[in-house]
């Protein structure tokens, strides 16, 4: 016997659509994040009673995640916020914990959303305090209005590396250069892909434009080198690279910054979905692992579905819609919508992922992950953040012979911190491919644990 | 900018508290996390790692890398980026895995 009809992990645009719309047919749903607040990393919000004065440009993302947010509110949703999903048992048995205490819900359907984070990438000085991801970056300009830096380089791959150069520049930082790995040539291969995604196109030109227009140099096919500074990051170092991101000899520019903003795109969180038991396969468009899914968001264990990045990273607008068709097909499993009705829903949200997949497919192509990165780690320079296992150690494993990523993390306890594989896992799946030659799925992924997330000894005795 | 901090300006703020960071106060506003507050009062750093004893900071910002590890009245291995600021709280720089000072 389940305690709730539904358990929703993560309250970001993929579980905040799949809770609204499961709530909507009057299904019983609890949700749960280990936020303090709703939205994710992309609707995050500044505290209900911040204000900002007219003229000054808050994210427009938080903006749109406004209403989204109440109507889950609206909707009865029961809400654990600052709870940290640390395991699933039995399939479909949710364990949270607070500081305080940790609990078991039993739920007849789960909806996994946790979303994605940034792909971490190593090289000299990544560690350094003042270098920080794009999503951390974002995090503390939407969350808090505080500026990461007042003279910032950003560099990585995407359209995220404008919104966030943009944002600096409307805050008041000094943006020194934006630093884009793809070399963005024959980009008029794609016009005609684009044509239906115009709104996107516009977006992205006119963020490219007044970035150039504030006279930030923006570096295509250039890729960061190293950090440098004792104590903090005080300076910059970047250079061309090749069409699959390997960096290039010869062309490096130093830049003194006091913030350095990496974003490289993202990689899934496959921990609850592992733990669960749910299959996964490596996909070589994205760069990394994604959840095997049916047409409706279920994975290969019955009743748990995956929405949203944490599936396989698309973008906000594919996770609002797997969210909601999560929730629709939540609906029907629990009895609260019928056949006929759930048919003519489900085919129409299928209809939107179809369209938007053409756009994505247009990204993933663009902003295609380059394995050369691989390249700008070398001797001392950190992999394992946590366990500090540097390059030449995990290289040296694979030298006398580890194949897979659970072989090293044996040999050199990479892996074996506290955020459990997150930060070296995708790194060392590509030194591990790049050191054999052999792709990187066959490096494999480290076997999940609970707890996924660390949690106070004491929450476990209570 | 306001104040020579990193907050940015034309934000009105609500109510300010007080957070003792390594024993000095500074200024913090309700709803920031403690990263927050620490970056806009100019500590980037949290943290010396346990092996070679790096510093480290905010990094990812999510909750996901576990570096921006700060000890918070007297609780160690608290996550800066996803813990709220409250008035008069105790944040102190982490050495290694934390002081458990744990009572018989």
């Amino acid at each position: 016997m389940s305690d709730v009809a539904c358990v929703i992990v993560g309250g970001g645009p993929a579980g905040l659509a799949a809770a609204r719309t499961a709530a909507r047919h009057g299904v019983r749903v609890t949700l749960v994040d280990d936020n303090a607040a709703l939205g994710g990393q992309y609707y995050r919000q500044m505290p209900p009673w911040f204000r900002a004065s007219a003229g000054s440009v808050l994210a427009p993302e938080s903006e749109a995640g406004r209403a989204l947010i109440a109507e889950v509110r609206s909707l009865g949703v029961e809400l654990r916020l600052g709870a940290t999903a640390w395991g699933i048992f039995d399939q479909r048995t949710v364990a949270i914990a607070t500081p305080d205490r940790t609990e078991q819900i039993s739920a007849e359907t789960l909806v996994l959303a946790p979303g994605a984070y940034d792909r971490p990438v190593p090289f000299p000085g990544w560690t350094l305090p003042g270098v920080m991801t794009a999503g951390g970056a974002q995090n503390l300009m939407k969350g808090s209005a505080v500026l990461p830096g007042r003279r910032v380089l950003v560099a990585g791959s995407g359209p995220l590396l404008l919104a966030v150069a943009h944002a600096l520049l409307e805050a008041g930082a000094r943006v020194e250069a934006v630093c884009e790995a793809a070399s963005m040539r024959g980009l008029w291969r794609y016009a005609h892909r684009m044509l239906p995604h115009l709104d996107i196109v516009q977006q992205g030109y006119r963020l490219h434009r007044e970035i150039a227009g504030a006279g930030v140099p923006f570096l295509t096919g250039h890729v960061i080198r190293r950090a440098l500074g004792d104590g903090a990051v005080t300076g910059a170092v970047v250079s061309p690279c090749a069409e699959d991101w390997t960096p290039l000899p010869g062309g490096e520019q130093t830049f003194d910054v006091d913030a350095l903003i990496v974003g490289y795109g993202f990689v899934s969180s496959l921990e609850l979905s592992r733990l669960a038991g749910c299959e996964h396969r490596w996909d070589d468009d994205r760069g990394g692992w994604v959840a095997v899914r049916g047409r409706n968001m279920e994975s290969t264990v019955p009743g748990v579905f995956i929405a949203g990045d944490g599936a396989g990273v698309a973008g906000s607008a594919v996770a609002l819609a797997e969210g909601h068709l999560a929730g629709l097909t939540v609906a029907a499993r629990v009895g609260r919508l019928a056949a006929r009705e759930y048919s003519r829903e489900a085919s129409r949200a299928r209809g939107r992922l179809l369209h938007l997949a053409g756009f994505r497919r247009v990204m993933d192509e663009l902003y295609r992950f380059g394995p050369g990165l691989a390249a700008l780690a070398e001797g001392e320079t950190v992999l394992c953040r946590c366990e500090e296992v540097g390059h030449e150690e995990a290289l040296q494993a694979v030298r006398e012979g580890a194949m897979h990523v659970n072989e090293v993390k044996a040999w050199t306890r990479i892996g074996m911190g506290r955020c459990q594989g997150r930060m070296c896992g995708p790194a060392l799946g590509q030194l591990i491919a790049r050191a054999t030659g052999r792709p990187a799925a066959e490096a494999g992924v480290f076997s999940p644990r609970p707890p996924a997330k660390p949690i106070p000894l004491g929450a476990l005795t209570r | 900018m306001e104040g020579g901090d990193l907050r940015m300006g034309g934000v009105e703020r609500g109510r300010a508290l007080g957070v003792f960071v390594d024993g000095v106060e500074v200024r913090a506003y309700e709803g920031e996390s403690i990263a927050a507050a620490l970056f806009a009062s100019g500590h980037r750093f949290t943290r010396w790692t346990a092996r070679t004893g790096e510093p480290r900071g905010y990094f990812c910002g999510m909750g996901v890398c576990q570096d921006c590890l700060v000890t918070v009245d007297g609780l160690p291995n608290v996550r800066a980026c996803i813990t709220p600021v409250r008035d008069g709280v105790r944040v102190e720089s982490q050495r290694g895995l934390g002081d458990w000072r744990v009572s018989p």
